[in-house]
């Protein structure tokens, strides 16, 4: 795709999926335009992260069509490989690659994808562990690094590969709490340089100072999305209301 | 290594008063019956004249070592090619069996499955009685390697299969976001990570291969076991012999499990090791 696509980047149109009998997203309608930060709230098993994965088709969905810059998501092979090159993507979990060294973990999209020169590429990763502040474990392997670390590293590996898009699914859930914060500071920074994030969490403060819109889901359905500020202040549904008060209180 | 210790840390609890008394007592009891069943085979040997010199001077003999060293050799040499014939196969078999292709999966899944089950023996004696029937006249060294391989190749198979499995899904999904296909992501993220985790599964099958090959006398193969037979009638020393013979076996399979702790320590080790070598 050139730069010249002005449309949204991603657009999700009447998509449905389930898992067996469950039906896990129900006619879900969501555009993402350049730039914006979409944060997907709801309780668990709503879904979200479920929406979340179909943007990069690690979820197929049944029926509904999704598309990215316009065009519609390859279904296999090298177009879809090709695809997920330019989305990337932060998981709970991490996923560092666990036998190889934190710079090579950062290395290994521009090398083995981009086809850069190792050199070049390793210059650039070194410049991005610096920027989310872990250049000085380049060398360790990610079990050496503490949660937030690891976190930080594998934002620095999505953004070697230069994403028009980044997916974050519940990128904080699994670290100590101490730890939140170092995460978030780095996809704030991002955010500001306008990077176009869609972004599962269960961090209201970040949805609110961050987000340029809140999508609230149940059910597998989206319920409502707002603006941060009339989500957290003016809820329009039940559900909305009910999940905003179980969460408050602490 | 200590990961013998904090596995029995992790079964049993610390010991109390009592159950070291138990233990104590119990260690006492199994000394003196090992004592006893020594006493015993060295009393078995004697009543039954195995200890005569005739039977054991011999050893002192150069001739007899080299003729031994010789069926060592041989012994190594077939479990050293069926053993990498075997690995490479198996490989073969699990990338097969784990393929997208249904129909290769399948032909891959009965292969396997076909070598997993048949005993070796008989796939020697296929290679030994009925291929040279139909004209393909190979060495006797083949005979005893490639059937030994082929019976090793279809659990190798599954141990692959099982070390790719126990790869983290997370490792796979992290690669296709970046962009990796299919095949590269194998190679570099799955693989490296599956044989690493399979080490220990794959040397003691190794240790199976090298116990196949002792059937090389069936095709007349001048391995360890069939030149002990040879020495057997020359001396008729059956117990002695014998005895020799296990130790042998005993010490080459020792050495393949140490090895085995060393590869498994080295492959963990060897990235840890990269920080202090080049610190950024």
């Amino acid at each position: 795709m050139t730069a010249e696509y002005a449309g949204p980047i991603i657009e999700m149109r009447h998509v449905d999926k389930h898992f067996g009998q469950l039906h896990v997203l129900k006619d879900i309608n969501l555009t993402v335009d350049k730039g914006e930060v979409v944060v997907l709230i709801g309780p668990s098993g709503s879904g979200k992260s479920t929406l979340c994965r179909t943007i990069n088709r690690l979820e197929t969905i049944d029926s509904g069509e999704i598309l990215f810059q316009g065009v519609k998501l390859p279904e296999e092979g090298k177009e879809l490989a090709a695809l997920r090159a330019e989305i990337g993507m932060v998981f709970q979990s991490f996923n560092l690659f666990a036998h190889r060294t934190i710079l090579d973990n950062v290395t290994m999209g521009p090398i083995e994808v981009l086809r850069k020169p190792k050199k070049e590429a390793e210059e650039e990763a070194m410049e991005l562990l610096r920027r989310v502040g872990v250049a000085e474990q380049a060398a360790k392997v990610p079990a050496q690094l503490s949660g937030g670390q690891q976190q930080r590293v594998a934002i620095a590996r999505s953004l070697a590969m230069h994403p028009k898009a980044m997916l974050f699914d519940e990128p904080t859930s699994a670290l100590d709490p101490e730890m939140i914060n170092e995460v978030l500071d780095v996809m704030v920074e991002l955010a500001k340089q306008g990077m176009t994030m869609v972004v599962v969490t269960h961090e209201m403060n970040f949805a609110r100072r961050v987000a340029n819109r809140v999508v609230f889901m149940a059910d597998g359905q989206i319920v409502e999305q707002n603006t941060p500020d009339e989500f957290f202040d003016h809820p329009q549904s039940d559900r909305a209301r009910d999940f905003l008060n179980s969460i408050k209180g602490h | 290594m200590s990961a013998a210790v904090s596995m029995r840390d992790a079964l049993y609890e610390a010991p109390g008063p009592k159950t070291r008394r138990r233990v104590a007592i119990g260690t006492a009891i199994s000394l003196v019956a090992l004592a006893a069943l020594v006493a015993f085979v060295i009393r078995q040997f004697y009543i039954n004249d195995q200890l005569n010199p005739r039977y054991w001077s011999f050893f002192a003999r150069w001739t007899t070592w080299r003729f031994l060293l010789r069926g060592f050799l041989g012994t190594i040499r077939v479990a050293l090619v069926a053993g990498i014939l075997a690995m490479g196969l198996g490989l073969l078999l699990m990338l097969g069996r784990i393929s997208s292709s249904k129909v290769l999966s399948g032909i891959c899944h009965v292969i396997t499955d076909l070598f997993r089950s048949l005993p070796s023996l008989l796939l020697i004696y296929f290679f030994f009685l009925v291929i040279p029937k139909y004209g393909l006249k190979m060495p006797s060294f083949w005979m005893i390697t490639i059937p030994v391989a082929l019976a090793a190749s279809g659990v190798l198979a599954e141990v692959f299969r099982a070390g790719v499995n126990a790869v983290p899904k997370g490792q796979t999904e992290a690669a296709m976001s970046l962009g990796m296909t299919h095949g590269k992501i194998t190679r570099k993220i799955v693989l490296p990570q599956a044989l690493r985790i399979v080490i220990p599964s794959l040397v003691s099958q190794l240790v199976v291969v090298v116990k196949d090959t002792t059937v090389a006398y069936v095709v007349s193969y001048p391995d360890l076991m069939q030149n002990a037979r040879v020495l057997i009638s020359n001396y008729d020393a059956l117990v002695s012999m014998y005895f020799v013979v296990a130790l042998i076996y005993i010490a080459i399979n020792y050495a393949t499990n140490r090895f085995s702790i060393y590869l498994a320590h080295r492959s963990g080790a060897k990235i840890i090791s990269r920080t202090e070598e080049n610190p950024v």
